[in-house]
């Protein structure tokens, strides 16, 4: 770990190496983003606030997803599956049983995460492909379930949640439920980021790496495998929570297929394996969909272009980006900015 | 009596055809190793193809097939060359992931040439039906059926008789020793790529001309996973075998578990098959298990 650190820098116990924010300069970037992030709402708009709200909960969702593919090297498309099993959760707990938000969020995570170990259950047999197929699977089958199941989540219309509360402060602005979603999400990106360096994140590089060679090494796959499903997919229901609360109506056509590949096309352009990568991923992502939206009806109008160039394009041009990503940077922007960094630190003398 | 007579007559030919499709992912992996998930939307994109050709620039029949199949050929090759050639050699994560791309690529141009959610192909099949037994069928199933048994045929002879077709067979195989021989490897993969993509184009047309072109031909895409699943990745008699009684226990499935559950119990029949033969058979069928060593 030495490698990383700038020129000067010497660590003399355990707990200087351990940390996370180790130099002035790591803690002035580190404060002056919590300054950047909390004033967000002084200076942007109901749109763009709503817009960072969305990344929030993605990146919640993407960081999910990423220790479970990422780390463990469990392919799972079904993580929109996963997120609608927290939505619907916490969707039926605050609606019908009239339960508080926070016992809704954190059962929203259980629920999600148990269901993950059930559709995670085939990964002792199988991997890679047949793996794929079992999480594409489950997403069917849970969005089956959601759509048939009239008397607990209304079916195909869909149901009405309440805005989130947390002891008499409701967070119905935008700006309030930034705050919400900035803290949750500081909060699962520290958990992930401390969670690769503990032994269970150890065991899931090496299951990732060879299953077989960790199961040798006396690493309980069983145990491992399952893990990595139960904090995926709870990651997975807290951010479903979320964005139940956040959009105020939810019904299964929030939950689809695309939905879930997406969610592998943000670790893999961010970078898999790596607690940056999903948050570019997701803003990447997120941002060339605002971007596409803004601007293809006028180029639609200017161009005279055929009727289907909005519909058609976000797409083409998302399965563009996965493709050119897998060829010339499958290690994903983590990389990039990896390299950015060393070239930081040795400037303005690199060798 | 009847009712089970016409579900399974149904059930059978539907299933023959998610057989062919599904023969083109074994193809595909039998050959180079890559799962091809985008095949629902080669199904749709050449199905749409079909109805561009025949329907809106108005080509014959005997035209516009030999259209759709040389788009087939092209769209195999330059998927393989372009998404497929530069990531061989990578973990299948980046092989299944970027199938996924191009699954999205398609979706888009789809919906960006074609606009509308639904149209219908001519009909090639004569309307009237059939009368088998006591049951009554449309002879378009059994149509479709036909070809898929001929489509069958040809392709065992393919792989039995031409010389193509033995390579293929011998760099599913083994592929370092068919390059040891002076075969270049990577002809094969774009060879498999061409023929899953015809038959994905000829699956989708004989699926279009009974249902329509919908949006749902994707799912037949994923039909034919289930498939493969359950006939073993790695087995062309599996997909053949497993095709019909997938289709059989979707028509059964449909037509018997219906009142007894939610509606729409069909549609996930082939999706809990997939869960089942995890549990119970991971290999499929017919399926190697392979034995992996350090």
């Amino acid at each position: 770990m030495n490698v990383d650190l700038p020129a000067g820098t010497r660590n003399y116990t355990y707990a200087q190496d351990m940390a996370i924010f180790r130099t002035r300069t790591h803690w002035g970037l580190f404060l002056g983003l919590l300054a950047a992030m909390l004033t967000m709402p002084l200076y942007l708009g109901n749109y763009w606030l709503s817009v960072a709200n969305l990344i929030g909960i993605t990146i919640i969702a993407a960081t999910g997803l990423n220790i479970l593919t990422g780390y463990c090297g469990q392919l799972s498309i079904g993580h929109a599956g996963f997120i609608a099993v927290g939505a619907y959760t916490s969707a039926i707990l605050t609606n019908r049983f009239e339960l508080p938000f926070l016992v809704g969020l954190i059962c929203a995570g259980i629920a999600a995460g148990a269901i993950g170990i059930i559709f995670g259950l085939p990964s002792m047999r199988v991997k890679g492909f047949y793996l794929a197929i079992s999480t594409i699977a489950a997403q069917f089958i849970i969005i089956w379930v959601i759509n048939h199941w009239n008397s607990m989540t209304g079916g195909f219309t869909g149901i009405r949640v309440p805005p989130a509360s947390i002891g008499g402060v409701s967070f119905v602005s935008q700006a309030s439920q930034f705050y919400l979603i900035v803290a949750t999400t500081a909060m699962s990106v520290f958990f992930a980021r401390n969670l690769a360096r503990t032994k269970a994140g150890r065991a899931f590089i090496a299951i990732r790496d060879n299953d077989l060679a960790a199961e040798v090494m006396g690493i309980n796959l069983f145990r491992y495998k399952l893990t990595a499903f139960f904090i995926g997919c709870f990651l997975a229901g807290i951010a479903g929570s979320l964005l139940a609360h956040r959009i105020g109506y939810i019904n299964a056509e929030n939950f689809t297929l695309m939905g879930s590949i997406l969610y592998i096309a943000m670790i893999i352009i961010g970078g898999a394996g790596t607690t940056i990568g999903p948050i570019f991923g997701v803003i990447f992502i997120q941002m060339l969909q605002q971007g596409i939206t803004l601007i293809s009806p006028t180029l639609e109008s200017i161009f005279a272009l055929p009727a289907g160039f909005t519909a058609g394009i976000g797409p083409m041009v998302l399965g563009l980006i996965i493709v050119l990503f897998l060829i010339l940077e499958p290690r994903g922007l983590a990389h990039r900015w990896t390299l950015f960094k060393t070239s930081c630190r040795l400037w303005p003398f690199s060798y | 009596m009847t009712e089970l007579l016409q579900f399974v007559i149904t059930g059978v030919t539907v299933g023959m055809v998610y057989s062919l499709i599904a023969l083109g992912f074994v193809l595909i992996w039998k050959s180079s190793g890559v799962a091809n998930l985008a095949l629902g939307q080669l199904v749709l994109i050449s199905s749409w193809f079909t109805y561009g050709m025949l329907v809106q620039v108005g080509l014959p029949l005997w035209l516009g097939f030999p259209a759709v199949i040389l788009f087939a050929l092209a769209l195999g090759w330059i998927i393989e060359k372009f998404a497929l050639r530069p990531l061989i050699a990578q973990p299948i994560l980046s092989l299944i992931t970027v199938t996924l791309g191009v699954a999205f690529f398609i979706e888009g141009a789809t919906s960006f040439i074609w606009p509308k959610s639904v149209a219908a192909l001519p009909r090639f099949f004569p309307q009237a039906t059939v009368h088998i037994g006591t049951a009554v069928v449309s002879q378009e199933y059994l149509w479709a059926a036909v070809i898929s048994f001929i489509l069958f045929v040809l392709l065992s002879l393919y792989f039995k008789y031409h010389r193509m077709g033995i390579v293929m067979r011998a760099a599913a195989d083994d592929q370092l020793a068919v390059q040891a021989c002076g075969i270049p490897v990577t002809k094969i993969f774009s060879m498999a790529w061409m023929l899953a993509c015809i038959l994905a184009a000829i699956g989708g047309i004989l699926m279009s001309s009974i249902g329509g072109i919908t949006f749902g031909l994707t799912e037949t895409g994923l039909k034919a996973f289930s498939v493969v699943i359950l006939g073993g990745l790695d087995s062309f008699l599996g997909a053949i075998v497993a095709g019909p009684i997938i289709g059989l226990a979707e028509s059964l499935g449909g037509g018997y578990l219906t009142p007894l559950t939610w509606p729409g119990v069909r549609e996930i029949i082939p999706y809990i098959t997939i869960i089942i033969v995890m549990f119970l058979k991971p290999y499929g069928l017919f399926g190697e298990a392979r034995i992996e060593r350090i």
